[in-house]
């Protein structure tokens, strides 16, 4: 029987200290049980092969062992879907948060240039950890529910009239991941807009170059900077907005009217670029038909924009009226 | 469906239908005492083999759960642990065969409906 106090023992390493000598007393009985039921019907002691086979056919140790224990799981089939659906919806949150703080730390180290490969290359660590300390969370709390306070009963703490009202499949309003990407797309627009006058500034050869940028920046570059910080703000907003669809369609309508207000800035500028002080300096009469072709795409864009506005507008009032509340972002 | 995966699908779904009964079937033969291999014997007698490594650690989560109790004894010079359906146990099992009659109420009602539409 050296082998299956063998097996007993390998059986023990897997078990808790305090159960363990019970537990193995009470497998070895059962398993002599039936080796000396195996032998009572051959009539001989069983063999090495045959104690072996029925040791075999009980099962791997640390698989018995698992059995004994009890059962064990990180999150639980209970709490896994909400688990899965929150951690679903916030990652995108992390997307964002992750780029916010990289523009505020660029912003308040002035003079450092971005390393975009080392930003986006920090991003998988920082992606890992937020899952862990997720994880772990709700973990915990699993752990912590029923033993330190009452079980969550979900499946009645929900009323049916909260549900949303059906969105048609064509007028379903951007996602989560699209209006996070849309923020995320604002944020960079930002930065880039906040960096151009020192890139200008960084180019060596800028005043031999044949055209330079007009005094007039310096009035609607401030004024486009403010514009799109309120977008942005917006933006963010509107990731975060969980509340009532006439909020969402409020910030919607926001959102665009800006988009116009810029444009209408540009158009208003009339002359962008004028003549560079090198010796390739482009005339002023090249210049002015630059000048007018720029102003002409900004007014064609600030007509697209304020007639897709319209129909958006037109859309909203339409679908009021049919019962579905719906206003689609043009910006 | 290749027939390794089909077999693969059975044995799940197989599993999942003998959970609950496994219960059940070891609750009402508890109405006797047993130790854990007279336990399976018994069963396998009556047509419903469990294996060792399955049986053994149910008795356990059982026990744990209030509704069997256990003593240790000695019978043939050996001492082995004996099992007994608790008084909360039998409480419980009385409603798990009333739950267990309707469901089996309900299949049967259902499979003969299918087979005669079937002959049909």
């Amino acid at each position: 029987m050296d082998l299956l106090e063998r097996y007993l023992q390998s059986v023990g390493e897997y078990l808790p200290a305090r159960s363990k000598a019970d537990t193995l007393a009470e497998l070895r009985e059962n398993l002599l049980a039936e080796m000396e039921s195996l032998e009572e019907e051959l009539g001989r002691a069983l063999t090495q092969s045959e104690v072996a086979e029925v040791l075999e056919k009980h099962g791997r140790p640390v698989l018995v062992a698992a059995r004994y224990l009890p059962q064990q799981h990180l999150i639980g089939p209970a709490w896994f879907p909400i688990y899965w659906f929150t951690l679903k919806k916030s990652f995108p949150l992390v997307v964002l948060a992750y780029a916010v703080t990289q523009v505020a730390a660029w912003l308040f180290q002035s003079g450092s240039h971005v390393d975009v490969g080392a930003v986006l290359g920090h991003f998988p660590a920082v992606a890992l950890i937020f899952w862990a300390v997720f994880t772990l969370g709700f973990a915990c709390f699993e752990y912590a529910e029923g033993r330190y306070f009452h079980r969550v009963n979900f499946s009645r703490a929900w009323n049916p009239n909260d549900l949303p009202r059906v969105e048609p499949a064509q007028r379903k309003r951007p996602s989560l991941v699209s209006r996070v990407a849309d923020a995320v797309m604002a944020a960079v627009g930002m930065v880039w807009l906040l960096a151009l006058p020192y890139m200008l500034l960084g180019l060596r050869h800028m005043r031999e170059m044949p055209f330079q940028l007009a005094p007039e920046w310096r009035i609607f570059y401030w004024r486009m900077v403010a514009l799109l910080g309120m977008q942005l703000a917006l933006k963010i907003v509107r990731v975060a907005l969980h509340g009532s669809e006439g909020w969402r369609n409020g910030i919607d309508i926001a959102v665009q009217v800006i988009g116009l207000v810029i444009l209408a800035v540009m158009v208003q500028a009339h002359t962008y670029l004028v003549p560079g002080s090198g010796a390739g300096a482009m005339s002023v009469q090249d210049l002015g038909i630059l000048n007018t072709a720029l102003n002409m795409a900004f007014k064609v864009s600030l007509a697209i924009a304020v007639i897709k506005m319209q129909v958006d507008l037109w859309k909203r009032f339409f679908s009021s009226r049919t019962g579905n509340n719906w206003f689609a972002p043009v910006l | 469906m290749q027939p390794t995966s089909q077999n693969e699908m059975f044995d799940s779904l197989r599993l999942e239908l003998r959970r609950g009964c496994l219960i059940l079937a070891v609750l009402a033969q508890l109405r006797v005492e047993h130790y854990g291999y007279t336990l399976r014997k018994a069963l396998a007698d009556q047509g419903l083999e469990i294996e060792e490594s399955t049986l053994y650690p149910l008795l356990r989560r059982l026990e744990t759960q209030g509704l069997l109790t256990s003593e240790w004894r000695e019978e043939e010079k050996r001492n082995k642990r004996f099992y007994r359906l608790s008084v909360r146990g039998a409480a419980v099992l009385e409603l798990l065969m009333a739950e267990w009659n309707g469901i089996n109420d309900s299949l049967h009602r259902i499979l003969e409906e299918k087979a005669v539409k079937k002959e049909r």
